[in-house]
């Protein structure tokens, strides 16, 4: 549109400053200048101008196209998680990354540190897109159901001033009466669960039945899927507060570790979540099953092919349980869900300074994809003075060779051999952040080297004696509770049952006219429809229906006149309803 | 029967029976689209009802070679089953087989017995001749499973996923015929206002075709003058012809082919390059994947522009793709849930943003995109179909990239 500052020049202006062309074919007389437009208020209170941004990101959030955009941003930063690895999921890939040993480098790796990237998730861009997303939804929703409240409760299928002129229109002839042919019908829909107009006639109009079907379906699925959203944020949100989740290794043939919070390695509590909410029964793992496809040359070779735990649960009452607990199927005690995650070998190992017995656990070992695959641990002694560690390689299956073990990165225990580094000196326990696995050794002194097999001892030049007394083997457990569970699940199914209506089911109209003809004595009955959605599957629908009203009121399908409309009907389905539609989104 | 020779007959109705099979489909499929419009193709005289016949002739056939194929395909995937002796779901290349197919019954379910438009049949062929082609780059030998795998959730969650896979396949097939056919159509009729200022024609395939839903009627609509007033009916139907081929000829001069391949290298390059990123293969065999699917795609890119002319105006295109992608999406909403419920039970979460559950869930709101698109003025049409070509680019980088370069726990699921 063009805008007129200044005085008017005559005739049609090129140089339009908006950038539009104002071609006017009318006089000049007929376009008067237009001032400066007088301001419809005065100077905008601040609390104004506030309240109108507020009304403006409002109508701005209920755009769809907004909610595209939102869609697009949560797309790309999803798409910045899926690239970049993630702290929560991968810490030790991060720190590679930082550290530049890993990735595109250290200084990339710092540029994507300085945006959160390392943590989309919990960073606080993605939080306010989700809020933002939540927020459009809530501005599109109010709208949208109260309009599909008001179509459900108020609605009577409108009757049409010619039927015969609708997207779908077929006449049929049949001797019957109109009043028996208009019950016909009403009965037939009725049938077909269509909502059927009460009176038949309305005012001056000759008699037609009038029905609409499918009103609430497909924007009543569309908007349960949508409200499914909430109901997922409620229980994750839910979960978050209320729930429990931790993990315990626990080794086979021990005690076992009992349900109360101090006992477990890790743990994350929600803030709801306190002590007295633990079931207190206690776990041992009596024996742990793997296995693995041994033949080097079988398909599928050195994969694993069973994977289980039994274990004996004691609850606090004194209950005893037996339970096989396998990769896929959890079991759950006393609302606690022990879930097999994790295992590896635990060798027990003996450590003397002097006589004086400093050390004599399992420690935990993990296995390790470094070089030849191998289990690795370590065991801290801080009760010695100085401090013993030990750094531990576990190979499972190193049989002996001619020139000594041969390490074959086989994952099976028949010939176990531990290669142990000892360290003397300071091993900076609680002042350095290190892993359970692994030694803090810048403030150590090697001590010397060996490899150890079950009952093996050596004796180190500094004093220190080490024994591999035997080894077993550990299983992770994961306990958890989740509260949120069948929120979830309510969540899913409103999801998937809101969307399938959403996507296929189609509103219509459909009207039946029966009229007397004078000159032949026969009862002309007109069926005409129209659908909102799917015109194609409308069309299959329409043309059962004529069948049906035919053949129970005896009627004979015309052929010729008047002819079949279906000048719409096969209009691809994605055509907007050209009437207005409540529930559509604006 | 050994174990050994059930897996080599697996091995080889797969390549090259099935592949053949399909190829030679999509090939009499393609042909028989040719036939379906306008009247030029066909000899004067007594011959016209010759070449209606050699078009449905071909139809026949492209039908019966796909039966045949699926038939192979299926026994393959049946044989392979039981050498196994599970259900042969478990690595890349079961998967890429089974999305294939899940593609190819799709598309001839739909096409010809729903929608009985068979002769479109013959891109989602070439569609499936492709992705189980490109099977062949991430091929294994049947071996064992996982004991992690090895569970029914397995069976339903890997289906629903496969399933869906291929039938967003499909749905891709049609958004990209939908946007070269639209393409075409805008620019001839952008090009035939500027002739004819004035003129309506240039609305044609905007909202103006209700009446009938092939080419030759919008070739009609489009090109409704050259007839002389005092012609016979025979020199209205040669002007007809003339007109109509005419038009055909402008579509395909509408595309330039070598910007078609260049952005079609460009696009699938998008997702392709994790073959040279891949940890596990060589950059010399990475490098021979990545241009083998680049160019296998130009190709088939190019072949569809040759087809422009024969294609059903691009509304119906348009309407094709959503109907597929809307039932591809159901598909995979539900099998994202079920292997959220899966890994309630098998890892002990029900969601902990893995890779591959973030690469669903971003393939699931890309597709999200495309249907609120399809449902926003001004956003319905060429931008929807746009986001529908990415969101099968997502959907395929979820698929190869985060199996071959990104280490999560569904790792599993990629070469051995």
């Amino acid at each position: 549109m063009s805008r007129t500052d200044g005085p008017r020049t005559d005739g049609p202006r090129t140089d339009d400053p908006a950038g539009g062309t104002l071609e006017s074919e009318a006089p000049p007389e007929m376009n008067p200048a237009v001032g400066p437009r007088p301001s419809p208020r005065g100077p905008q209170e601040p609390i104004r101008f506030v309240w109108d941004s507020v009304v403006m990101g409002w109508r701005w959030l209920v755009r769809m196209r907004t909610a595209l955009y939102l869609l697009g941003v949560l797309a790309i930063e999803t798409l910045i998680a899926t690239v970049v690895p993630q702290a929560p999921n991968v810490a030790t890939t991060v720190d590679a990354w930082l550290a530049g040993t890993e990735g595109p480098g250290a200084t990339v790796s710092a540029v994507l540190d300085t945006f959160g990237l390392f943590d989309v998730y919990g960073s606080t861009l993605f939080l306010a897109t989700l809020f933002l997303l939540y927020l459009s939804l809530t501005a599109c929703m109010i709208p949208r159901v109260r309009a599909w409240v008001r179509l459900v409760r108020r609605s009577v299928p409108p009757r049409s001033r010619y039927p015969d002129r609708a997207e779908v229109a077929v006449a049929f002839a049949t001797a019957a009466e109109p009043d028996e042919v208009h019950t016909a019908a009403q009965r037939l829909l009725r049938d077909r669960r269509w909502r059927v107009r009460e009176e038949l006639r309305d005012g001056a109009g000759p008699p037609q039945v009038a029905a609409e079907k499918g009103l609430w379906s497909r924007e009543g699925g569309s908007l349960l899927f949508h409200l499914s959203f909430y109901v997922l944020l409620g229980a994750v949100v839910f979960g978050q507060l209320s729930g429990f989740t931790g993990q315990v290794g626990v080794v086979e043939g021990e005690p076992g570790f009992s349900d109360t919070i101090s006992q477990y390695w890790t743990r994350d509590p929600g803030r709801l979540w306190d002590e007295g909410d633990h079931a207190a029964w206690t776990l041992a793992l009596d024996g742990f099953e793997v296995d693995w496809v041994r033949d080097p040359l079988a398909p599928g070779a050195g994969q694993p092919t069973t994977f289980a735990s039994d274990v004996t649960v004691t609850s606090a009452d004194g209950e005893v349980t037996d339970a096989r607990i396998e990769g896929n199927a959890p079991v759950t005690f006393e609302g606690m869900k022990v879930t097999q995650l994790d295992w590896g070998y635990a060798p027990l190992f003996q450590i003397e300074v002097d006589g004086e017995v400093v050390w004599e656990d399992f420690a935990i070992a993990r296995a390790s994809g470094d070089g030849i695959p191998h289990f690795r641990t370590a065991a801290k002694a801080p009760s010695a003075e100085p401090d013993v560690g030990l750094d531990v390689f576990l190979f499972p299956f190193a049989p002996d060779g001619e020139d000594g073990p041969q390490l074959t990165g086989a994952p099976w225990a028949e010939a176990p051999l531990a290669v142990v580094r000892s360290y003397r000196g300071d091993l900076q326990l609680g002042r350095t952040q290190q892993s359970i696995w692994q030694l803090d050794t810048s403030a150590l002194e090697p001590g010397g080297d060996t490899s150890l097999r079950p009952g093996d001892e050596i004796t180190f030049d500094d004093g220190v004696t080490v024994r591999f007394v035997e080894l077993r083997r550990w299983v992770g457990f994961q306990v958890s509770n989740r509260p949120q569970l069948p929120w979830l699940l309510l969540a899913s199914a409103m999801l998937l049952g809101g969307l399938w209506p959403a996507l296929y089911a189609y509103r219509r109209r459909l009207w039946v006219a029966a009229t007397r003809d004078g000159t032949t004595g026969r009862t002309l009955v007109t069926v005409g429809g129209r659908a909102f959605q799917r015109p194609q599957a409308f069309e299959e629908e329409h043309d059962r229906l004529v069948r049906d009203l035919a053949g129970a009121t005896g009627g004979q399908l015309l052929a010729s006149a008047p002819p079949p409309r279906v000048t719409a009907a096969t209009a691809p389905s994605h055509h907007p309803p050209t009437a207005p539609d409540p529930g559509a989104r604006p | 029967m050994s174990q050994d020779q059930l897996a080599e007959l697996s091995r080889l109705l797969y390549s090259p029976v099935t592949l053949l099979l399909y190829g030679t489909s999509a090939a009499f499929y393609l042909y028989s689209l040719t036939t379906t419009v306008g009247r030029q193709d066909q000899p004067r005289g007594g011959g016209r009802l010759a070449a209606l016949g050699y078009g449905r002739i071909a139809r026949w056939l492209g039908s019966a070679l796909a039966i045949a194929g699926i038939t192979a395909h299926v026994s393959h995937e049946v044989l392979r089953g039981i050498v196994q002796e599970r259900l042969p779901l478990g690595n890349m290349f079961e998967f890429t087989s089974a999305m294939a197919l899940a593609g190819v019954v799709a598309g001839l379910v739909y096409l010809q017995f729903v929608r009985k438009r068979p002769e479109l049949n013959g891109f989602v062929m070439m569609a499936g001749t492709l992705v189980l082609a490109s099977a062949l780059l991430v091929y294994s030998s049947p071996g064992p499973l996982q004991p992690i795998l090895d569970t029914w959730w397995r069976s339903f969650h890997v289906t629903l996923i496969v399933i869906s896979a291929g039938i967003l396949t499909a749905g891709f097939v049609f958004t990209a015929l939908y946007l070269l056919r639209d393409t075409a159509e805008r620019r001839v009729a952008a090009a035939r206002t500027a002739v004819t200022a004035g003129s309506t024609v240039g609305a044609a395939h905007v909202s103006d075709l209700h009446s009938a839903d092939d080419a030759s009627s919008v070739a009609e609509r489009v090109a409704p003058d050259g007839r002389d007033p005092a012609g016979t009916p025979e020199d209205d139907d040669r002007a007809d012809d003339e007109d109509a081929v005419r038009y055909r000829t402008a579509l395909r001069a509408a595309i330039s082919p070598w910007k078609l391949a260049l952005f079609t290298f460009l696009g699938t390059s998008t997702v392709s390059w994790v073959f040279i990123a891949t940890p596990t293969l060589e950059v010399g065999t990475g490098v021979q994947r990545f241009l083998s699917v680049n160019l296998g795609l130009v190709a088939a890119a190019l072949i569809a522009r040759w087809f422009v002319p024969f294609l059903p105006p691009a509304a119906t295109l348009d309407g094709l793709a959503y109907r597929t992608i809307a039932l591809g999406f159901f598909g995979w909403t539900f099998g994202v849930i079920a292997g959220a419920m899966w890994a309630e039970q098998s890892w002990g979460r029900f969601w902990g943003w893995d890779p591959k559950e973030t690469g669903s869930f971003l393939t699931w709101v890309a597709y999200a995109a495309y249907l609120h698109a399809r449902a926003t003025r001004g956003a319905r049409g060429r931008s929807a179909g746009w986001i529908g070509l990415w969101a099968f680019a997502v959907l395929m980088f979820t698929y190869y990239g985060v199996n071959l370069v990104i280490v999560g726990l569904h790792s599993y699921a990629g070469l051995q």
